[in-house]
């Protein structure tokens, strides 16, 4: 199959607007739903919402009125897609389930993207944060079982593995080591800028969307996990946006963009196995066709380049939602003692995490330890999905301390 | 496959305010459709029946512990409860319904599908609506002690939805799934007496 955004054209701009009755869409089934089907929703609405602060955030730095009337009319489409695609999800789910299905997000889709990448630096960071978004789905799934009594399993079905990771507690780093090297504009593969941009708006979204649930629980233990973790995705958000390079220019990064969302919107469409979401998948690509070639316009008159020059030849190989266990514990066993230190990964606490580490615990242990440590008392012990045996780790096997 | 899990504890063992307690009872019941609508035949008929018995308990219980002190707690507390009361009256219409096809009749699955999505927007509209101020508004030490009255109700509470030597005299128009809801009641206002 060859699939080429550049020349496929969709539907016109001008018929791209939806009135209230086509954005009220019929949400999924809260139980009955592919649990990658709700991945590919979440993953989705956090593109979108990329592009609509791409979008603004451009426009404020932009003196020409056409322009700013052009993305300001794209930007409307933006945010219909966005409504339409968050809106999928169904109500009667509490935050914490839909926390749940982000952190399982995060878990299948970074592994994924590592997999894929084709430069070495790039799939180390994405193999480091993995770790950390692994270990936060069973801090989770461990709160899930105390409030709602049920369990992570209903949710993530058995696709993804609830075990620790890299424990929480050693996610809080100096901010400045969360910050990466970029890749080069110029001598990046297309296909690793568009991992970049995935992987930043998933990371942005779910970081949003923990600042603002967390508040709306009244248990203590849940209110200071959310707080923990959003401090954590905000460190997710640091990494990954730092490995965009800065030298691309606002053209560029407009066509990347909308090209990034033609890839996603055409890899879920392949894969989806819900019949009405995938309807909507193909609706959106064929929306994103005409944006994308609305954008490479705009990089051809302001930046006098061709935007074939920074963009793949062909669509590259369709982003999918699988189980990455085996993946998954193979970093489990050699990557879990990472920490950062400047833009590189080592393997010590170091002097500056071990201060770090030390002003925010404030001597008391995270509501990270402390989740596991209250399940632990009501359930006799902690909360897992462990479908491959026993954890690679053995520090980290059920009944050792949850403080590794 | 081994999911671990803490000795058997799904659902409500766990709770220590009755809250926890029936939104623990909403996760039961969530998941009692899933095996109804999963299973056929003789699993289907056993699965449906600890369905309705759960219904029954569970409503009962919310209809005469919970929606009094929401009545009486929160503010606006009687628009509230009026509401809830409307959608359970819906609910257990359909389930009468549902009863009168059976299990193996081909209306059932539709009618379930609905009873399902009526009862689930029912449950949210609970949590969200009235549990939340109820926490924030009745001392937990009035909430404590009704976890034990509604897990007695809950023992008595007859296991068949079909009415028995005891129920003879009771109007024939009256279904069992009416019947078994009436009673529950009973042994819920019985148990109120008891342990109040
Ligand atoms: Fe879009
Ligand atoms: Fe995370
Ligand atoms: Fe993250
Ligand atoms: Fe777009
Ligand atoms: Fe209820």
């Amino acid at each position: 199959m060859t699939f080429n955004p550049l020349e496929q054209r969709g539907i016109p701009l001008d018929k791209q607007l939806r009135s209230w009755r086509e954005l009220d869409v019929e949400p999924v089934d809260p139980d009955h739903s592919d649990p990658y089907t709700k991945c590919r929703i979440i993953t989705m609405n956090g593109i979108e919402i990329e592009a609509l602060l791409f979008s603004h955030n451009f426009a404020r730095i932009c003196p020409d009125m056409e322009v700013k009337h052009k993305l300001a009319e794209i930007r409307y489409l933006e945010q219909q897609q966005q409504k339409v695609v968050n809106w999928l999800l169904p109500g009667s789910s509490s935050p914490l389930e839909t926390t749940i299905s982000y952190e399982q997000v995060a878990v299948d889709l970074t592994a994924w993207v590592a997999r894929m990448e084709p430069d070495p630096y790039l799939t180390q960071c994405y193999e480091f944060g993995v770790l950390e978004d692994f270990d936060h789905l069973y801090r989770y799934a461990n709160l899930y079982e105390m409030l709602q009594h049920r369990k992570a399993e209903k949710i993530v079905d058995q696709l993804t593995e609830v075990i620790p990771g890299r424990p929480t507690r050693y996610h809080h780093r100096n901010p400045i080591d969360n910050v990466r090297k970029p890749y080069d504009r110029s001598a990046a593969a297309p296909i690793s800028k568009l991992h970049a941009l995935t992987i930043l708006s998933a990371e942005q979204q779910t970081m949003n969307f923990y600042l603002n649930v967390g508040p709306q629980y009244m248990e203590p233990i849940a209110r200071q996990l959310y707080q923990e973790i959003a401090m954590v995705e905000e460190e997710h958000v640091t990494h990954y946006e730092s490995l965009l390079d800065p030298g691309e220019t606002w053209w560029e990064r407009l066509v990347n963009h909308e090209y990034n969302e033609c890839y996603l919107y055409y890899s879920f469409m392949e894969q989806e196995s819900d019949r009405k979401v995938k309807a909507i998948w193909e609706l959106h690509l064929n929306m994103e066709l005409e944006h994308l070639h609305a954008a490479c316009d705009l990089m051809r008159q302001h930046d006098g380049r061709d935007p074939a020059e920074v963009l793949a030849p062909e669509l590259p190989n369709v982003l999918t939602f699988e189980p990455n266990k085996a993946y998954l514990r193979e970093l489990l066993d050699t990557q879990i003692d990472l920490t950062t230190l400047g833009t590189g990964f080592v393997s010590e606490a170091h002097e500056r995490f071990q201060k770090m580490q030390d002003a925010v615990m404030g001597g008391e242990d995270p509501a990270s330890d402390r989740v596991i440590d209250e399940h632990n008392s009501v359930f006799g012990t902690d909360y897992r999905i462990e479908t491959e045996g026993p954890h690679p780790r053995p520090e980290l096997r059920q009944g050792a301390t949850s403080k590794a | 496959m081994t999911t671990t899990q803490a000795a058997e504890t799904d659902g409500v063992d766990a709770a220590h305010d009755v809250v926890e307690f029936l939104i623990g009872q909403h996760m039961q019941i969530r998941d009692l459709f899933t095996e109804v609508e999963k299973s056929t035949g003789k699993a289907r008929r056993d699965a449906f029946e600890r369905l309705v018995r759960l219904l029954a308990v569970h409503e009962t219980a919310e209809e005469q512990l919970i929606h009094p002190l929401v009545r009486t707690g929160v503010h606006g507390g009687g628009d509230i409860v009026d509401d809830r009361l409307s959608e359970e009256r819906e609910a257990k219409e359909m389930l009468v319904k549902l009863e009168d096809v059976g299990p193996d009749s081909n209306q059932f699955p539709l009618l379930l599908a609905k009873l399902r999505a009526s009862v689930l927007t029912h449950a949210h509209n609970e949590e969200a609506y009235e549990f939340r101020y109820l926490r924030r508004e009745v001392a937990a030490s009035e909430l404590q002690p009704l976890v034990s009255m509604v897990r007695a109700a809950e023992a008595m509470a007859p296991t068949h939805p079909h009415p028995g030597v005891e129920s003879a005299t009771a109007n024939t128009v009256v279904g069992p799934v009416v019947s078994l809801f009436d009673r529950t009641k009973d042994m819920v206002r019985a148990s109120m007496s008891t342990n109040r």
